[in-house]
C-alpha cells in the first residue's frame, strides 16, 4: 500500500524527478566510471607484467637515502659476473643480463624532433635479449647487431614516421650516438605508452652505461622450483647486497608505479563525483521539500484518516529510494560510457588500453549504488521529517500552499557560529608561520565557512535579496517588484537553490585568485631578482658540456651559469643534523644573475667560502651568520663552513642552501658531482635579447629535448603550467554549475506550478505575457546572482587565505582577478536567464481562466 | 489606446454610447464539436447599463459565468460580438485584451484575489503599477475610505480576514476607475455578515462613485443588492427583473427549479 502510493507519486512527478535523477546519475556515473577505468587499467597492466616479468630478478643494491640523486644520474648496475652466478643457481634455466635505462633521448636527426613520448610515459633504451617472456617481437628487419643498429618499437616508429633503414640518434650524457633502424618490434601485450629502443648488448653497455655491466639480471626457472625457493637460492649465491625480487614482487612494484601515474586522473574524477554528489544533494533536498510542500493537504488528509507520522515519513523516503535506485542504475550504465571515454583519452596519449576488456567488478555496483542511494536518502531525510510533522489540520485549510518558511533562530545561531569559526580559522591559517599548519587551518576553515554559509543561506537570502532586489523595482517596474518579493517569500528554498550555485562559483573564484596570484608572484619574483636573460631546461636527460659550449659560443651571450643540486645533510652546531637542498653555484650566480633579498650577511660571502641558508631553515635551527655548519654532500664528502648569508623568506629558490662551486669542488671530485639539468645564460650588454634567443634556439636545434626560454617566455611557460591545472578545476566547476542550473530550473518550475492562481490573477488584472515572463526571469536572475554573490565572497576569502598560507612558497603577491569575478557575476545573470527559459515559457502559455480556477 | 485597437462603436445598436458600458450581440460559446458539442451561450444579446449594478443569476451550468468571462475578455467567443464601452473586444489579440483588462476592467473573484507577497495598499494599486500609471491620490483615498481599510493598508493578505481581503479586492477594482467591474461570486466564500458588508460597498460604489458593476451570483440575497437581475438558463437569457429584492429573486429562482423537475 505504502509502496504503491510512493510509486504513484513518483511517476506523477516525473518531470521534477528527472532533474534530480540527472544529478544522481552524474555523480554515480563518475564514481563507477572511474572504478571501471582503474580496474581495467590495473588488470591490463597486471596481465602485461605477469606476461613479461622474469621469475627472479637481481637488481642493484638499493641506494642509501641520501644518494638517491646520484643514483638517478648514473644508472646503478650489477656486474656481468652476477649473470653467471645466477645461471648456476639450481633450477634456473636461463639468466639474462639486461640493460634498460630511461636517461637517454631519441632524436630523429633528419628533422631534429624528439622520437617517443614527450611527457608521461618514458623513453626506454636497452639491450636486445631473447627471453621466454619478452613484451615485444621483431616483426620486420632483424635484431640489432654491432655498433650501428637499433630496433625501435612499432608504435613509436609509426608516430615518428620512421622505418627500416632510417637514422635515429640516441642522446645522453655521453653525447650523440647515431644508429640505423635495423628492426621494428611490435608489442605482444598492451603497450603502456612507452617508447622502446634496443641495441645489441655490448653497444648498449658502452653507450648507455659507459661500463660493461647490467642494470639487472633476469632469471627464468625450469619449473622445478618455486620462485620463492629460487629467490632464496639466488640471494645465497649473489650475496645480500643486491635486491632480489620474484615475479610477484616485480609485478607489485610495477603496478604501484603505474598506479601512481593513474592516481591523478582517478582523484580528479572522484573530485567530479564528489562535487556533483554534493550539489545533487541540494537539488534532491529541494525537490522533495517542494513535493512535500505541494502535497501538504494530501499528507494532512492521510494523517487525518489515521496515517502515522512514521508512515508519512516512510512514504517520502521510499520515493527517495526509488529515485536513488533508478539513478544509480542509470549512473552505473553511464559510468561504462565514462570509462570508455577515459580509455579513449589514454589511447590518445599513447597508452594502449582496450575498451573491449572493460573490467566491471562487484565493487563498481557496490560503490555506485551506495553513493546514489545514500545521497538521495540523506538528502530526502530533512523533507521527510518535515512531512511527518504536518498536522492533520492541514487537510482542512483552504489552500495547499505551504506556510512561508522563515529562517529560525537555532539555524541562525548555528550558522553564525560555523561561519565565525570558519572565518577565524581562515584568519589563523593566513597568519600562521608554517605553510603546513596554515594549510590545515585553511582546509578546516573552508569546510566550516561552506557549511556555515549553507546553513545561513535562508537568512542571507532574505538580507541579500532585499538589497539586490531593491534595484529591481526601480529598473524593471512591477515585474521587478513582484520578482523580488517572490524570491524572498521562501528564503529556505532560495537559499538551498543558490547554495548549489554558490559552491561551484566559490571554487571558480578561489582557484582563479590562486592562479592569478601564482602567475603575478612568479613574474614579480622574476622581475625583482632574476638578472639572467635565458633559461635552458634539460628535460629527462642531463645537460652535456657540448650544449653549454654551444650556448657560450652563441654571439651576444655574455656567460653561462650552471647549478648543481645536492640533497645534503647539514651538521648543526648543537650536534644535530638536518636535510636541506643544497645548490652549488658559480661566482656569476649571485654576482649578476640573481638578486635575492637577504635577511643578514652578504651574498658575496658565499663566493668566499661561506654557506648561504634560507630564513626559515635558519629560524628552525636557530642559526645565524657566523655559525659553523658541517656540510655532508653524501658518500662521506664533508666540509665545515661558516654561515655567510641568510636569504629572506619566500625567495625564488625556496628555503634551500647555497655554496660556491669552488668550495664544493674542494671536497667532491668531479666524477661524483651531479650533472646539470637546468642552466642560465646572460646576454652581453646592449644585445638584442629576442634575436639572441632565436640564435640560441637555432644553435641548440639538434637537442630537441632542451627548452630554451627568455624571461618573457619563461613567464608564459609558468602561466601555461598553472592554467593547465586551472582548466581541470574549471571542468569540475562547469559540471557543478550545470547541476546547479538544473536546481534553479527545478525551483522555478515548481514555483510556477505553485503560483498558478496568482499568475492567473495577475494576467486577469492586466499583467502582459511579456511582463509575466520578465517577472520569472528576474526571480531566476535574483536567485542566481545571490548564489554568485555568496560564492564570490566565499571564494575570495578562500583564495586570499590560500595566498597568505603560501606567501613563502612562491605566492608572495596577492592578485585578485577582477575580470574573472566580474565575468562570474555577469555569467550568473546568464545562468539565471537560461534557467528561466522553460518555466517562463510555460507560465506565459497558461490559460488565464483555468489558472484562476486551479485549486 | 482606443484609436489604435478599437473598432468604432456601432451607432445602430440600441442604447447609445453614454448609457451602455458593455454589450453583447448574438454571442455564442460552444465547447467541443459534433456529437459532444455543448453550447454554453446560445446567441445571447445583452446590454449592461452604465452606472448600474447588474446581477447575473441562473442555475449551475446555465452559462452565467461563461457570459461574464466573455464580457470581461477572459474567454473567447465562438460567435457574435462584444463591446466594452466603444471598443469591440471580439477579435482582439491577447496583448490588446490584456491592456484592455488592465485599463478598462476591474475584477473581483470569489477567492484568492490578492498576491500574498504584496501588502493591502500594493495590491490595491497593482493594476496601475502594471500599467506604469500613478494612482490618483485623492481618488485612492476616497476609495480606501469607502471600503473602510484606512488602518490596514500595510497589512499582508494573510493578516486580514476573509471579508477584509474581499474589501481590498473591491478597492483594487475601484481604484483604477475602470469602465466596468466584474465580480465572480465575490461573496461566495464569506459568511453572511462579511458578505453583506462587501455587497454594501459594491452598492455604495455604484450609488456614490457612479461605478458600473456586473456580478455573477447564485445567492438571491446578493442579487437583491442589484438594480437589475438577468436570469440565464441553458445559455439563454430567459428573464430579467428590475429593482429586485431577495424574496422576489428567490421566488423567480424557485420557478426554475420547478420547471426543471417537472
Amino acid at each position: 500500500m505504502l509502496l504503491k502510493t510512493s510509486l504513484r507519486s513518483f511517476f506523477a512527478h516525473k518531470g521534477r524527478m528527472a532533474l534530480s535523477l540527472i544529478a544522481v546519475v552524474l555523480s554515480v556515473a563518475f564514481v563507477s566510471g572511474t572504478l571501471v577505468f582503474s580496474n581495467t587499467a590495473t588488470s591490463t597492466f597486471d596481465k602485461l607484467f605477469a606476461a613479461t616479468a622474469s621469475d627472479v630478478a637481481v637488481q642493484p643494491p638499493k641506494p642509501a637515502e641520501d644518494e638517491e640523486q646520484q643514483a638517478a644520474v648514473r644508472p646503478p648496475t650489477v656486474p656481468v659476473a652476477v649473470a653467471g652466478q645466477v645461471a648456476s643457481v639450481p633450477g634456473v634455466k636461463q639468466a639474462v643480463g639486461q640493460v634498460m635505462v630511461q636517461n637517454a633521448t631519441l632524436v630523429n636527426p633528419a628533422t631534429n624532433k624528439l622520437v617517443g613520448p614527450t611527457s608521461g610515459a618514458p623513453t626506454m633504451l636497452g639491450n636486445w635479449t631473447e627471453t621466454p617472456r619478452t613484451p615485444v617481437t621483431i616483426t620486420s628487419g632483424h635484431a640489432p647487431q654491432g655498433a650501428g643498429e637499433l630496433v625501435l618499437d612499432a608504435d613509436t616508429a609509426k608516430k615518428a614516421k620512421l622505418g627500416l633503414g632510417d637514422k635515429v640518434r640516441v642522446e645522453n650524457s655521453g653525447g650523440k650516438h647515431d644508429f640505423t633502424i635495423a628492426g621494428i618490434a611490435t608489442f605482444t601485450t598492451t603497450n603502456p605508452g612507452a617508447a622502446l629502443g634496443f641495441l645489441d648488448t655490448p653497444t648498449a653497455q658502452q653507450v648507455l652505461l659507459g661500463e660493461a655491466a647490467y642494470t639487472s639480471v633476469e632469471a627464468f626457472g625450469d619449473g622445478s622450483r618455486g620462485n620463492d625457493q629460487l629467490k632464496a637460492d639466488t640471494v645465497a649465491k649473489v650475496g645480500g647486497g643486491y635486491q632480489v625480487k620474484t615475479a610477484a614482487e616485480q609485478k607489485e612494484e610495477n603496478t604501484k608505479q603505474i598506479g601512481s601515474g593513474l592516481d591523478f586522473m582517478k582523484y580528479a574524477m572522484l573530485g567530479f563525483a564528489f562535487v556533483s554528489a554534493i550539489v545533487g544533494g541540494f537539488l534532491i533536498i529541494n525537490t522533495f521539500s517542494m513535493l512535500v510542500a505541494q502535497r501538504t493537504r494530501e499528507i494532512g488528509l492521510l494523517r487525518a484518516i489515521g496515517g502515522s507520522r512514521r508512515q508519512v515519513n516512510r512514504s517520502v523516503l521510499v520515493e527517495a529510494l526509488i529515485l536513488g535506485v533508478l539513478g544509480s542504475t542509470l549512473g552505473v550504465a553511464a559510468g561504462l560510457g565514462v570509462a570508455v571515454g577515459l580509455i579513449k583519452l589514454m589511447n590518445a596519449i599513447g597508452m594502449d588500453l582496450k575498451a573491449a576488456d572493460l573490467q566491471i567488478g562487484p565493487d563498481v555496483f557496490v560503490a555506485g549504488y551506495a553513493l546514489g542511494i545514500v545521497v538521495t536518502l540523506v538528502a530526502a531525510w530533512v523533507p521527510a521529517r518535515r512531512a511527518s510533522r504536518i498536522s492533520p489540520m492541514a487537510a482542512l485549510r483552504d489552500h495547499g500552499t505551504p506556510a512561508e518558511a522563515k529562517a529560525n533562530l537555532v539555524r541562525t545561531v548555528v550558522g553564525l557560529l560555523l561561519t565565525a569559526g570558519g572565518g577565524a580559522l581562515l584568519v589563523l591559517g593566513g597568519q600562521s608561520e608554517k605553510a603546513a599548519t596554515g594549510g590545515q587551518y585553511l582546509g578546516l576553515g573552508v569546510v566550516l565557512t561552506l557549511v556555515g554559509f549553507v546553513v545561513l543561506g535562508p537568512l542571507l537570502a532574505s538580507a541579500v535579496v532585499r538589497v539586490l532586489g531593491a534595484v529591481l523595482p526601480a529598473v524593471f517596474g512591477p515585474s521587478g517588484k513582484l520578482a523580488q518579493r517572490n524570491a524572498m517569500r521562501n528564503p529556505r528554498r532560495t537559499g538551498a537553490t543558490a547554495a548549489a550555485l554558490m559552491i561551484g562559483l566559490a571554487l571558480v573564484i578561489a582557484s582563479s585568485v590562486f592562479s592569478s596570484s601564482a602567475v603575478t608572484s612568479a613574474s614579480a619574483q622574476i622581475d625583482k631578482s632574476v638578472g639572467v636573460d635565458y633559461i635552458v631546461q634539460g628535460g629527462r636527460t642531463e645537460v652535456t658540456p657540448e650544449m653549454l659550449d654551444i650556448v657560450r659560443r652563441t654571439p651576444g651571450i655574455d656567460h653561462v651559469t650552471t647549478q648543481k643540486f645536492f640533497p645534503a645533510k647539514l651538521g648543526l652546531p648543537d650536534g644535530q643534523s638536518a636535510k636541506n637542498q643544497l645548490t652549488a653555484v658559480p661566482p656569476a650566480f649571485f654576482g649578476s644573475d640573481f638578486h635575492p633579498s637577504l635577511d643578514s650577511g652578504t651574498a658575496a660571502s658565499i663566493e668566499q667560502g661561506s654557506l648561504g641558508i634560507g630564513a626559515v631553515f635558519a629560524k628552525d635551527h636557530n642559526l645565524k651568520v657566523g655559525d659553523r655548519v658541517t656540510v655532508d654532500y653524501g658518500r662521506g664528502r664533508t666540509q665545515t663552513l661558516p654561515v655567510g648569508a641568510v636569504f629572506a623568506k619566500g625567495e625564488l629558490f625556496g628555503d634551500g642552501s647555497f655554496v660556491a662551486m669552488d668550495t664544493m669542488a674542494q671536497v667532491v671530485p668531479a666524477a661524483e658531482q651531479p650533472p646539470v639539468w637546468t642552466f642560465f645564460a646572460k646576454a652581453s650588454a646592449g644585445t638584442d635579447v629576442a634575436r639572441t634567443l632565436t640564435a640560441l634556439q637555432d644553435g641548440l636545434k639538434e637537442y630537441p629535448q632542451l627548452v630554451v626560454k627568455d624571461q618573457a617566455g619563461y613567464k608564459e611557460l609558468v602561466q601555461s603550467q598553472i592554467n593547465t591545472l586551472l582548466y581541470l578545476i574549471y571542468g569540475l566547476v562547469a559540471l557543478s554549475i550545470t547541476v546547479a542550473v538544473l536546481g534553479v530550473v527545478n525551483t522555478l518550475a515548481l514555483s510556477v506550478v505553485e503560483r498558478t492562481r496568482e499568475i492567473g490573477l495577475l494576467r486577469a488584472i492586466g499583467l502582459s505575457r511579456r511582463q509575466l515572463r520578465r517577472m520569472i526571469r528576474l526571480e531566476s536572475v535574483v536567485i542566481a546572482v545571490f548564489g554568485a554573490v555568496l560564492g564570490s565572497g566565499l571564494g575570495l576569502a578562500w583564495g586570499v587565505t590560500v595566498q597568505r598560507v603560501l606567501r613563502d612558497q612562491g605566492l608572495g603577491t596577492l592578485s585578485v582577478p577582477t575580470v574573472t569575478i566580474a565575468v562570474t557575476l555577469v555569467s550568473s545573470v546568464v545562468i539565471g536567464l537560461v534557467a528561466a527559459l522553460v518555466p517562463a515559457f510555460r507560465a506565459g502559455r497558461m490559460n488565464v481562466l483555468s489558472a484562476i480556477a486551479t485549486d | 489606446m482606443t484609436t489604435a485597437t478599437a473598432a468604432v462603436y456601432d451607432p445602430q445598436l440600441p442604447g447609445g454610447a453614454s448609457a451602455v458600458a458593455a454589450s453583447a450581440r448574438q454571442v455564442t460559446k460552444a465547447y467541443g464539436s459534433g456529437e459532444t458539442k455543448v453550447t454554453a451561450l446560445d446567441a445571447v444579446d445583452v446590454d449592461i447599463q452604465r452606472g448600474r449594478f447588474t446581477a447575473i443569476m441562473g442555475p449551475s451550468g446555465s452559462g452565467k459565468s461563461t457570459l461574464m468571462h466573455c464580457l470581461a475578455g477572459l474567454d473567447t467567443v465562438s460567435g457574435g460580438r462584444i463591446w466594452i464601452g466603444d471598443t469591440e473586444i471580439t477579435g482582439l489579440k491577447d496583448k490588446q485584451l490584456t491592456r484592455l483588462r488592465r485599463d478598462k476592467i476591474g475584477f473581483i473573484f470569489q477567492a484568492f484575489n490578492l498576491l500574498p507577497t504584496l501588502n493591502a495598499l500594493e495590491n490595491i494599486t497593482l493594476p496601475m503599477d502594471i500599467a506604469g500609471r500613478k494612482p490618483d491620490q485623492a481618488w485612492l483615498d476616497q476609495v480606501v475610505e469607502t471600503v473602510g481599510l484606512a488602518g490596514r493598508l500595510k497589512h499582508r493578505p494573510t493578516q486580514l480576514s476573509g471579508g477584509q481581503q474581499q474589501r481590498v479586492a473591491v478597492a483594487r477594482a475601484l481604484a483604477a476607475r475602470p469602465e466596468i467591474i466584474f465580480g465572480d461570486e465575490p461573496t461566495g466564500n464569506l459568511d453572511s455578515r462579511a458578505g453583506a458588508e462587501v455587497l454594501t460597498f459594491l452598492r455604495r460604489s455604484v450609488d456614490e462613485l457612479g461605478q458600473t458593476m456586473v456580478m455573477v451570483t447564485h445567492d438571491p440575497v446578493a442579487a437583491g443588492y442589484a438594480d437589475r437581475v438577468l436570469f440565464l438558463a441553458d445559455g439563454l437569457i430567459v428573464d430579467e427583473m428590475h429593482a429586485p429584492t431577495a424574496d422576489s429573486v428567490l421566488e423567480r429562482m424557485r420557478r426554475f427549479d420547478g420547471k426543471r423537475t417537472s
